[in-house]
């Protein structure tokens, strides 16, 4: 077993993910460090990776007028980024690494390729991505609530 | 509490008043004869000639002399406080309900979850597991606010984070880039947290917020015998007999505000109470 497949492995991303679906994963995956600062994707550009945080924290941001940035929601190891793989879009938030940040970087079109090639792979990602966004949407109608005001 | 005269508030003189927060102050109270509560437990607070509030009590358990209250100014009777300085008298009566299970979970590890001004009916709790801290397992305060500037007892928190014995997380629902800490709800700390079934789970904040986090321990198996939530409604007499308090077949004021979440589950999503 190779480094990136241990990695991979113990991310909450990939539990209970089948040994070859794992393998089949290093192919597309690269380990990434980002230093504190540093974009992991901009506004307005395609998102080409799926990012899974291994450690570090990261913020969702948001450029108002006038250059300002408002900090939505921060992810930290453990959590996903990138989460619009299977509906292609442009990234709608500037995302930047807080602190020293370390990630697995899966690529977007690469991992495409195998979750159409193995029907089962394209189901258990699927299926993980539809978890994520929903606890990312519960998360978001709690914010929109400001139920501390 | 005077059991003879059950309304009848004790006139109190407020001897330190602080303000937390815009629209948020404490008032502490001396009590030469000490003034025995549970922490969980609230007073009745009378503005004279003014009406009447219940304010859960904020203070440390350990310090029988002193009594306080943190105030959120939202209505008739705590604007009516907001202006009072040391020297000021309020009319106190209690304290009632309930309280948090501080004897019952020793030997657990404990996890605190509190949203906004929810830190303040749990901050007792706090206090009185840190004065025992020999008889817990690892203690955790989970606290979510609207914003940097809007976290309560800042004071308390720089102080707790000091400690080796307790982890505290804080998370804000918006921030510009001079905040370093997490951004987000409180439900996301508690899916980060490691908490396990055996622990006690102690909830307090807007009733929206705690059903969102009662979803999120379920969804961790958490069971319901495990958390308990304070509970928040319309209370007047505070002893159970006007009915202003009742939800289904309990009393907020005399049951609660602090129950254990599996006697009030199906209440607490039953959308008509």
């Amino acid at each position: 077993m190779n480094d990136l497949e241990q990695l991979l492995r113990t991310h909450p991303f990939c539990r209970g993910l089948a040994e070859e679906h794992l393998a089949t994963l290093v192919g597309c995956t690269t380990n990434l460090r980002f230093r504190s600062g540093e974009y992991l994707m901009r506004e307005g550009q395609s998102e080409d990776r799926l990012y899974l945080l291994r450690q570090g924290r990261v913020g969702l941001e948001l450029r108002q007028a006038g250059g300002e940035s408002v900090c939505l929601e921060t992810l930290a190891g453990g959590d996903v980024l990138g989460v619009s793989l299977l509906t292609p879009h442009a990234a709608h938030l500037d995302c930047r690494a807080q602190e020293t940040v370390l990630a697995l970087g899966i690529d977007n079109g690469c991992l495409i390729q195998k979750m159409n090639a193995d029907p089962r792979l394209g189901y258990a990602i699927s299926m993980r991505l539809l978890e994520n966004t929903y606890q990312r949407l519960s998360r978001h109608r709690l914010q929109s609530l400001d139920v501390y005001r | 509490m005077n059991a003879a005269a059950p309304y009848l508030p004790t006139p109190m003189r407020i001897r330190h008043a602080v303000r937390e927060l815009p629209g948020v102050f404490t008032f502490r109270f001396d009590v030469p004869g000490g003034f025995a509560f549970r922490p969980g437990q609230f007073n009745m607070l009378y503005v004279h000639g003014v009406g009447e509030v219940p304010i859960s009590i904020s203070g440390d358990p350990t310090i029988p002399g002193e009594l306080v209250h943190t105030v959120r100014a939202v209505g008739t009777v705590t604007r009516a406080m907001e202006p009072l300085e040391a020297g000021g008298m309020l009319g106190i009566r209690g304290p009632y309900g309930s309280a948090w299970p501080i004897e019952e979970m020793r030997g657990r590890d404990v996890v605190f979850v509190a949203g906004g001004l929810g830190l303040a009916p749990l901050r007792p709790a706090i206090l009185g597991v840190l004065a025992q801290r020999e008889h817990y397992g690892a203690v955790t305060l989970l606290y979510g606010a609207r914003s940097p500037t809007e976290l309560l007892f800042h004071h308390d928190l720089t102080r707790w984070r000091g400690r080796f014995d307790l982890r505290v997380e804080a998370i804000v629902d918006r921030a510009g880039r001079d905040w370093r800490g997490p951004v987000g709800v409180v439900t996301k700390l508690v899916s980060d947290a490691a908490i396990d079934p055996e622990d006690a789970v102690l909830l307090c904040g807007p009733e929206a917020m705690m059903r969102f986090v009662v979803g999120e321990l379920r969804r961790r198996e958490i069971p319901d015998s495990s958390i308990w939530v304070s509970l928040e409604r319309s209370m007047k007499c505070g002893v159970g007999l006007c009915g202003h308090c009742q939800i289904g077949s309990t009393f907020v004021c005399k049951d609660g505000p602090v129950y254990r979440f599996d006697r009030v589950a199906p209440l607490f999503f039953t959308r008509e109470l």
